[in-house]
């Protein structure tokens, strides 16, 4: 509660202009190992566990225990060796900018998050956010609020019916009104609290708190290049719909930038370690994204990934969503982007087939021959290697 | 007075009854030969299936046996170039990718794998097996994959392709790998080789 005072005087000093820093101080530690206090966080911890026993056997999630190992070393540098170890983190293959947390330390990661961060600082960022949530009780409080919204309107209700009237029909559908409104206003202020939480950890870990508003200026950047690519308007980031469940992006990007330490702006973000990491996964990574037809906010992605330099599987993701769109402009295009992967690296045996199937889309049958079969040659046991071994005729020589 | 409440009232038993009348399922008989989706492209059931009511876009037809969560036959009746395989939610927001008059053979599975992910809004998807084959009278592609759906369910699919005078011919069966794709991948085979164009 202090917590939320404290951060909506930031808020409202940041509304008067001026750059006061109102840091909200770390709740205490789940102690040792914790068990949930009263029927309803026993309630609510309970039906988790059972949750979490189902989720544990889903097939989405990526059972990579290096890549698992990473993840939790990057949430315990951020909030501290002795608060993570209250938690389990999952990572899930879901093509989506997302991550959540249940109230008995269940976190769920989303593959879509680890493509779009680009550092462990902001990695950090997104999972001290979580982890807040956690560490406030954010659920119960919620679950609390909501019923007691509930209790308030059911009895409103039942009182409305004692004495019918327009008069009293209007006044309760307001009260409605008001309740529901109130429950989503609720959440939205949870979720500055968690931002504020999270930016506390990054604050007091070794990690470049300026990251946390990196993460949504770039989110903000991708959505509005999205937008453009589909030829829809440009989408605002300063409203607050009545059932927006979070508050607006501009405001978390503004406030973080705002809460995040000045002196901490040299510390090292974790960038190198964090490309070094997730390389073996990210050409998955882009692959799952680029299938996902969404041309402008892939094109997105790649151009920032390659920010940091361009590599053979950003060149290749890139030829690869300017081929599956396949207008004959994206063609030639995507053929100079798989020349580019395969400049970089001469044995990337995909890079080779879509160069080999761009170059025989545009006509040129003998060039795009030869790049199939060097892929055949690279990748002799491909899935489908006997069906590109038809579109080449016996007589091509070898390159 | 009485009469024309019998009257109202079974003016709106007729009005409750007739669409869902319409929207029945049909029963697709084994040994009788059928045309899918008014195109030329006619099948033979070796057993009986279920067609429901409904399709997922212009030119398909689903077939199921036990429900369409675990045994989906679904048929895409010549798709003509630029069109999607499936229904778009939003052909603004949400597009999905289009079958076009340049695309080859080697691409279908990439496109249907593309729109899986697109309209399911799902990562896991793997094509297992890409092979040549006869379709229809036609060089075709035959592949198989297997993805996780969002009910967290891994499925097992198999889809036989060819393009016809420029439109996109396709029989595609997915079940669950469970138990229920091993059981009647057989029944699919079957409808595959019986496929004819009339």
């Amino acid at each position: 509660m202090i917590a939320r005072m404290r951060l909506a005087v930031g808020v409202l000093a940041l509304a008067a202009g001026v750059s006061a820093q109102a840091e909200p101080p770390l709740p205490p530690p789940y102690a040792g190992a914790y068990q949930p206090q009263g029927v309803d966080e026993q309630g609510l911890w309970r039906e988790m566990d059972e949750e979490e026993r189902r989720f544990a056997q889903s097939d989405m999630i990526i059972r990579d225990p290096t890549l698992q190992a990473y993840v939790t070393k990057v949430l315990c540098d951020t909030v501290g060796q002795d608060r993570c170890d209250a938690t389990r983190i999952y990572i899930v293959r879901v093509p989506m900018f997302n991550a959540s947390m249940s109230p008995n330390g269940l976190i769920q990661v989303y593959s879509g998050l680890l493509l779009r961060v680009h550092s462990e600082a902001e990695l950090g960022a997104v999972l001290g956010h979580e982890f807040g949530h956690f560490e406030a009780r954010h659920s119960l409080e919620r679950l609390k609020a909501q019923r007691s919204g509930g209790d308030v309107l059911a009895w409103a209700g039942v009182l409305a019916s004692l004495a019918p009237s327009y008069d009293m029909l209007r006044t309760y559908r307001n009260l409605q009104l008001t309740i529901i409104g109130s429950i989503y206003r609720f959440n939205r202020d949870q979720e500055r609290e968690a931002d504020g939480l999270g930016i506390s950890y990054l604050n007091t870990s070794a990690l470049r708190p300026q990251a946390a508003a990196q993460v949504w200026e770039r989110l903000m950047a991708e959505f509005t290049a999205d937008a453009r690519a589909k030829g829809l308007k440009k989408p605002r980031f300063d409203r607050i719909p009545f059932y927006s469940t979070h508050p607006p992006e501009a405001e978390r990007a503004t406030t973080l930038a705002l809460l995040a330490r000045p002196e901490a702006a040299t510390r090292d973000d974790g960038a190198a370690r964090y490309r070094a990491a997730l390389a073996p996964w990210l050409p998955q990574l882009l692959d799952d994204q680029i299938k996902l037809n969404d041309f402008g906010a892939s094109e997105y992605i790649i151009q920032s990934l390659a920010e940091s330099g361009w590599t053979a599987p950003l060149w290749h993701a890139r030829g690869e969503l300017y081929r599956l769109r396949g207008a004959p402009r994206d063609l030639v295009h995507a053929a100079q982007f798989y020349d580019e992967a395969i400049a970089l690296d001469p044995a990337h045996p995909e890079a080779h087939r879509g160069l080999g199937l761009a170059l025989l889309k545009t006509g040129q049958a003998a060039a795009g021959q030869k790049a199939l079969l060097r892929y055949l040659e690279l990748k002799p046991d491909a899935a489908d290697a006997k069906l590109i071994g038809m579109m080449i005729p016996k007589e091509v020589p070898a390159p | 007075m009485m009469s024309r409440l019998i009257a109202a009232l079974a003016v709106t038993l007729i009005v409750a009854l007739l669409p869902s009348a319409a929207m029945a399922h049909k029963l697709r008989e084994q040994g009788v030969a059928v045309s899918i989706a008014d195109s030329p492209l006619t099948v033979t059931p070796g057993r009986d299936w279920n067609r429901l009511d409904g399709n997922v876009g212009k030119h398909t037809e689903t077939w199921t046996l036990d429900g369409g969560q675990l045994n989906d036959l679904t048929f895409f009746a010549g798709i003509e170039p630029g069109k999607p395989l499936v229904r778009e939610r939003s052909k603004k927001r949400e597009p999905l990718p289009k079958f076009g008059a340049g695309t080859l053979l080697v691409e279908l599975p990439e496109l249907f794998e593309a729109t899986y992910r697109t309209a399911k809004q799902i990562a896991d998807f793997r094509v297992t097996d890409v092979q040549p084959t006869r379709f229809l009278g036609q060089d075709g592609v035959m592949f198989t994959y297997e993805y996780v759906d969002q009910d967290q369910l891994t499925r097992k699919g198999e889809a036989h392709a060819a393009i016809v005078a420029g439109r996109l011919y396709m029989i595609g069966f997915d079940a669950p790998r469970l138990h229920y794709f091993e059981r009647n991948i057989g029944d699919f085979h079957r409808i595959v080789q019986s496929a004819r164009m009339s």
